[in-house]
């Protein structure tokens, strides 16, 4: 590893930016959707299912959930980037079989 | 994920669903684990939702527990990223036939079978006087045997160190017993999915104990596990139909209020005193786990 385009010290930096900004973007989105929900709805209790005039706020909510479970996947991808810049093929068949099976997951959800 | 009409459900308290995220939060980024244990008996026994409903709320947020918590473990290089891609090989297949067993196997039977597991660890935790003196001796226990001539290459690549702010001394560790470690991944992994936790309460003691990953990289290891691992189980649920983002917004905005609370207090805390806690939640978890199997809950 030390003639490294990429050290492992970097690439745990970026593996935790992805983190970071991944929840925030997620967050970010499921507040305003909960925002927008509560300026429809009010802080009462409320039904799960969405009702018609709830439909926005679902739809925001619903992006930032995508959102907060595509950040693994993309964590996932990053270090198929980094094990690729290190010519590490052992870690890059291991992240390969690891992203193909999340894969599976997401187009089942997809679908 | 939008509309979902499967079930008729009862009304909600957005402020109960936010509290509950936010002590699920707190314990489960302390301890390294989802938080899960404490979310899914909330939603299904005192709000009333559906078990599958609460399973799958239970699976995302703590997503987002785990993804808050990673970030900060990550920049800190507490997490070997190497050591958990290669669990999640075989935690992601359990989370997968979790998924899909969760609606043919009778949860009452399998409850019974993970309290006494738990209660096992739990004993062990709390009581084994090797495990309890890592502290102060971090590196006794760190090559507790040898890695046979097959895996040699494997683990000498899985070897990772850190930083320990309370021993302050950089703290290096080689991994054993890697086909351990698959294999209770990959029952962790069903675990996670069919009983909508993050799967930590598996990982940790086993990365620890068996594996012989210091206890502070073995939560942040396991912290990265849990996102990918109940993202899977997520997917699965959300193909059944099982996801309501009413729900599931308020326990996220609670549950990533509650990781960054845990996680800084973790670094003040010594590792003695979290897996004490540790071990008398995972005894509370059983009872509850044996409570489930009888219907008294």
């Amino acid at each position: 590893m030390k003639n490294a385009k990429w050290d492992e010290g970097s690439f745990k930096n970026w593996a935790s930016l992805v983190f970071r900004v991944g929840i925030a973007v997620s967050l970010a989105l499921i507040v305003i959707g909960f925002i927008i929900l509560i300026y429809i709805s009010g802080f009462k209790d409320i039904q799960p299912l969405v009702r018609l005039e709830q439909i926005p706020a679902a739809i925001v909510i619903s992006i930032g959930i995508l959102v907060l479970l595509l950040i693994p996947i993309a964590q996932v991808i990053l270090s198929i980037a980094f094990f690729s810049m290190n010519r590490n093929r052992l870690f890059i068949g291991i992240s390969m079989a690891v992203l193909c099976l999340s894969a599976i997951s997401l187009i089942l959800a997809l679908t | 994920m939008l509309l979902c009409l499967t079930t008729p459900l009862n009304e909600v308290n957005l402020w109960v669903l936010g509290g509950v995220g936010l002590v699920a939060g707190l314990l489960g980024s302390m301890l390294g684990v989802g938080g899960g244990f404490i979310i899914v008996p909330i939603l299904s026994l005192a709000l009333n939702l559906p078990i599958k409903v609460a399973i799958a709320s239970s699976l995302v947020a703590i997503v987002a527990n785990a993804c808050t918590a990673a970030g900060i473990y990550t920049k800190a290089k507490l997490t070997n990223i190497k050591l958990g891609l290669l669990l999640e090989t075989a935690t992601i297949p359990g989370a997968i036939v979790g998924g899909f067993a969760a609606a043919f196997i009778a949860p009452s039977i399998l409850s019974a079978f993970v309290g006494l597991a738990l209660i096992y660890v739990a004993y062990t935790m709390v009581t084994r006087q090797h495990f309890i003196s890592t502290d102060t001796q971090p590196d006794d226990h760190l090559h507790p045997t040898e890695p046979s001539n097959v895996s040699n290459n494997l683990s000498s690549s899985l070897m990772d160190s850190y930083y320990d702010q309370n021993l302050n001394k950089v703290v290096t560790y080689k991994v054993a017993h890697l086909p351990t470690g698959l294999g209770t991944s990959f029952f962790a992994g069903i675990l996670s999915s069919l009983l909508g936790i993050g799967g930590g309460i598996v990982n940790v003691p086993v990365m620890h104990m068996v594996m012989g990953v210091p206890m502070k990289a073995a939560i942040a290891t396991s912290i990265f596990m849990i996102a990918l691992t109940a993202a899977t189980g997520a997917f699965i649920y959300q193909y059944y139909g099982n996801i309501y983002p009413f729900i599931i917004a308020p326990l996220t905005i609670g549950i990533v209020i509650g990781a960054r609370i845990g996680v800084e207090l973790t670094q003040k805390v010594k590792g003695l005193v979290l897996r004490r806690i540790f071990g008398v939640l995972l005894f509370l978890v059983a009872i509850l786990m044996f409570l489930k199997t009888v219907n008294v809950l």
